[in-house]
C-alpha cells in the first residue's frame, strides 16, 4: 500500500510542475487514444472485409469431393525399393456425382450447436441464351429463404423479389451483369441449356448486384426444385451445402465437428480462401506493431519527464531521506507520480480515442457497399489500452524512482 | 547535568578513497552526555563535518563504533538506518533544506507522518507547539519557500524536534544567518538543551557560537585534540 505520507510528496511534486506534467499526461493520452483508435480501425477493417466476403462465402462448404487418388494400386501392394511399376493411363473415377440425400445431410449437421443457418444448393454449369447471344455462367437453385438467411441475398435486389423464386418454379433471376450481356429485362424470358443438352424457358422476375462483378457477370438463381428437373436429379439432390456459423473465426474447429458426422468432403473458409486469413492476421500484427511503437514513445516521453522530475527534487530526496525515508519509500512517491500520470493520461485517452475513431468513422468512404472508414468499437480494446498504458508507465516510472532511491543524501547536503 | 550517555564514539577511523587514499578521520573516541550542547570545530578539511555525518547514521562507510541512546548503529543496513534517524534524530542543515512545495507546518510534520506513531491531529498539534515554540506560529500555513532564511532555519529546527529525537545534529546550521538570526537560533538551542534536556552536536565555523556552548570538540588534521 502507498503510504499517506508518500502520496501527499508524490502529489505535492505534481501539483507544483503543472506544465511538465500536462505533456507527461498529453503522452499517455496521446498514446492510449491512438492505440484504441488503430485496433478498432484495424478491426473494423477486417469485419468490414470478413463481411463482404461473406456476402457471397459460406462459413462451412460441404460438397461431394473427388475420391483419393488410389489409381496405382500396385505401388501400395508390391512397390519397394528396386521395383518399378507402371500403369498406362490411370484414371480417378468418381462413381458417386453430388450428394444425393441432402435433407439427411443437412439434418446430421443442424446438430451440431454452434450451426446457425444451412442452405442447399443445386449448382450447374449452363449456358444462357437469348436469340442469338450466349454465354456461359452457373446457374444455382436455391432455397430461397435459406440462402437469404445464409448471405441476405435479398438486399442485393435490383428490381424484382427474391422470394418469389420459392413460388414461381420457371421463375429466374439474373446478375446484373448477365442481363446486361445478353440485353435481358425485368419480365423477359431467357433460354438455358445444361452441358446435356436440355434447354429450358425462364422468366426473369429478378435481378441482383451484389458488390462482386464476377458473380453479377455470371450468376442465376432458380429455385431447387427447378435446377434438380432441368439436370434430371431426384428430389433430395444436392451439389453443395452452405452451412453458417456462430463464430467464423471457429471455422476449422467446428467443420472438424461436421466432418465427423457426414460423408462428404467439410471445407471450412479459411481452408479455402487463406488469403482472407491472412489478410485479416496481417493486419492484426501491423496494428499490434503500431500501437506497440505508440505506447513505447509514451513510455520514453514519461521516462524523460520522470528522470527530470528526480534531478530537480534532488535535493527533496535527500532531505527526505536524511529525516528517515527508506529507498522503498522514495521508490513509492516517484512511481506514485508516474502512476498518476498513466492513470490520467489512461482515461482521457480512452475518451479521446473514442472520440477519435468516432470522427474517423464518420469519414465518408463510398467504395464497394461501403459507406464510411470502418471502425469497431470493442471494450477489449479499451481495456488493454489502458493496462498496456498503465504497464508502460509503471516501467518507465520505476527505472527514475529506482535511481532516486539510491541518492546518496550525504554528498547532496555537503553539496 | 544528566550522567546518562547519548551518543558514544570508539575508535572511529575514515578514509576517502578518491581522488587517492586519504586518512580523514584518526582513531577518534569519545562521549556525549544526555542534555549536553557541544560544538564541534576545527578548520576547513579538518574532518569534522565528515564526523558528524558518520554520527547522523547517513554515511556508514567507516571503522570503529558509534552506540546512539545505547543502541549500536555500526553495521545496520540503510533501511533500518533510515528507521533510525527518523526516530532518534533530527538534523538542521547550513541551508535548511525544507521541502519547497510544502507549507512550514506540513514540513515540520512530515517526519512524524512518517514514524506514524501518533495521530494526524496529534502531529498537527505537536507541530503547532513546536512553531510557537521557536516563535513563528504565524507562519504555519506558508509556503516554506515563501519564508525568510532565519524563518526558515527554525521550521528546520522545529521539524528536527518533532519525534522528541535522542540527538539533534546541526550542520552549520547558523552559518548562513545574520548575528540576529544566529544569536536566536543559538538561544533556541541553549534553552532546548537547559529546558528539555535536549542534546545538541552542531558543527560550526563561528568561535563565538562556539565558545558559548557546554563543551567544545576541536578537530586537527583528523584526530580529536
Amino acid at each position: 500500500m502507498v503510504r499517506q505520507t508518500n502520496l501527499q510528496v508524490a502529489l505535492a511534486h505534481l501539483t507544483t510542475r503543472v506544465k511538465q506534467v500536462l505533456v507527461a499526461i498529453l503522452s499517455v493520452t496521446f498514446g492510449i487514444s491512438m492505440y484504441i483508435f488503430i485496433n478498432g480501425f484495424m478491426t473494423g477493417v477486417n469485419d468490414l472485409q470478413a463481411d463482404l466476403a461473406f456476402s457471397t462465402l459460406a462459413h462451412i462448404h460441404v460438397y461431394n469431393d473427388l475420391p483419393e487418388d488410389r489409381s496405382n494400386l500396385l505401388e501400395q501392394g508390391a512397390g519397394g525399393s528396386g521395383k518399378l511399376v507402371n500403369i498406362r493411363n490411370p484414371r480417378v473415377i468418381q462413381y458417386t456425382e453430388g450428394i444425393k440425400n441432402a435433407e439427411t445431410v443437412v439434418q446430421a449437421i443442424s446438430q451440431v450447436p454452434e450451426v446457425t443457418g444451412i442452405s442447399i444448393q443445386v449448382n450447374s454449369s449452363v449456358f444462357f441464351r437469348n436469340g442469338a447471344t450466349k454465354f456461359n455462367g452457373m446457374l444455382a437453385g436455391v432455397d430461397a429463404a435459406r440462402e437469404d438467411e445464409l448471405f441476405a441475398i435479398s438486399e442485393s435486389m435490383v428490381v424484382g423479389s427474391w422470394q418469389a423464386l420459392d413460388q414461381r418454379g420457371d421463375g429466374i433471376i439474373l446478375g446484373s451483369g448477365l442481363a446486361r450481356k445478353l440485353s435481358l429485362k425485368y419480365n423477359d424470358i431467357v433460354m438455358v441449356s445444361t452441358a446435356d443438352g436440355v434447354d429450358r424457358n425462364f422468366k426473369i422476375i429478378g435481378i441482383i448486384e451484389t458488390t462482386l462483378v464476377s458473380i453479377d457477370d455470371s450468376r442465376a438463381y432458380v429455385s431447387n426444385k427447378a435446377a434438380r428437373t432441368l439436370i434430371s436429379k431426384n428430389l433430395s439432390y444436392a451439389t453443395d451445402i452452405q452451412v453458417n456459423i456462430k463464430d467464423y473465426d471457429a471455422a476449422n474447429e467446428v467443420a472438424r465437428k461436421i466432418d465427423r458426422l457426414v460423408d462428404f468432403k467439410v471445407e471450412s473458409w479459411i481452408e479455402a480462401n487463406g488469403q482472407l486469413q491472412a489478410g485479416n492476421e496481417l493486419r492484426n500484427y501491423l496494428a499490434l506493431a503500431v500501437s506497440f511503437t505508440i505506447l513505447l514513445v509514451a513510455g520514453f516521453g514519461i521516462y524523460n519527464i520522470m528522470n527530470m522530475t528526480v534531478n530537480e527534487k534532488i535535493k527533496d530526496i535527500a532531505i527526505l531521506k536524511a529525516m528517515g525515508f527508506e529507498g522503498g519509500d522514495i521508490v513509492q512517491i516517484f512511481l506514485t507520480q508516474s502512476l498518476i500520470i498513466g492513470l490520467i493520461g489512461g482515461v482521457v485517452g480512452m475518451v479521446f480515442g473514442g472520440i477519435v475513431s468516432y470522427a474517423i468513422n464518420s469519414i465518408p468512404f463510398e467504395i464497394a457497399s461501403i459507406s464510411h472508414l470502418p471502425m469497431a468499437y470493442r471494450t477489449s480494446d479499451y481495456l488493454s489500452a489502458i493496462g498496456f498504458g498503465l504497464l508502460t508507465t509503471f516501467v518507465a516510472g520505476f527505472l527514475p524512482a529506482k535511481n532516486a532511491s539510491k541518492v546518496d543524501p550525504v554528498t547532496i547536503i555537503r553539496g | 547535568m544528566n550522567t546518562e550517555i547519548a551518543l558514544s564514539v570508539k575508535s572511529i577511523n575514515k578514509y576517502f578513497h578518491e581522488p587517492s587514499t586519504f586518512h580523514v578521520l584518526k582513531d577518534i573516541s569519545f562521549e556525549v552526555m544526555k542534555g549536553e550542547f557541544t560544538s564541534l570545530i576545527g578548520k576547513s578539511g579538518s574532518g569534522k563535518s565528515t564526523l558528524l555525518y558518520l554520527l547522523s547514521t547517513m554515511d556508514n562507510d567507516y571503522e570503529g563504533e558509534i552506540t546512539i541512546n545505547g543502541e549500536l548503529v555500526t553495521g545496520k543496513t540503510q533501511n533500518k538506518l533510515a528507521a533510525f534517524r527518523n526516530a532518534h534524530i533530527g538534523f538542521v542543515f547550513q541551508f535548511h533544506y525544507l521541502l519547497p512545495e510544502f507549507t512550514a507546518l506540513d514540513n515540520v510534520m512530515l517526519p512524524a507522518l512518517k514514524l506514524g506513531r501518533k495521530s494526524r491531529e496529534e502531529i498537527r498539534h505537536d507541530a503547532m507547539t513546536n512553531l510557537k515554540l521557536l516563535g513563528i506560529e504565524e507562519q504555519a500555513p506558508k509556503q516554506a519557500n515563501k519564508l525568510s532564511g532565519g524563518q526558515q532555519q527554525r521550521v528546520a529546527i522545529a521539524r528536527a524536534l518533532i519525534n522528541e529525537p535522542a540527538i539533534i545534529m546541526g550542520d552549520e546550521p547558523t552559518g548562513n544567518l545574520d548575528t540576529k538570526n544566529t544569536d536566536i537560533v543559538f538561544d533556541i538551542f541553549r534553552q532546548l538543551a537547559a529546558e528539555r534536556g535536549q542534546t545538541i552536536i552542531t558543527v560550526t565555523h563561528d568561535p563565538e557560537f562556539a565558545n558559548k556552548s557546554d563543551r567544545v570538540l576541536e578537530l586537527s588534521d583528523g584526530e580529536l585534540l
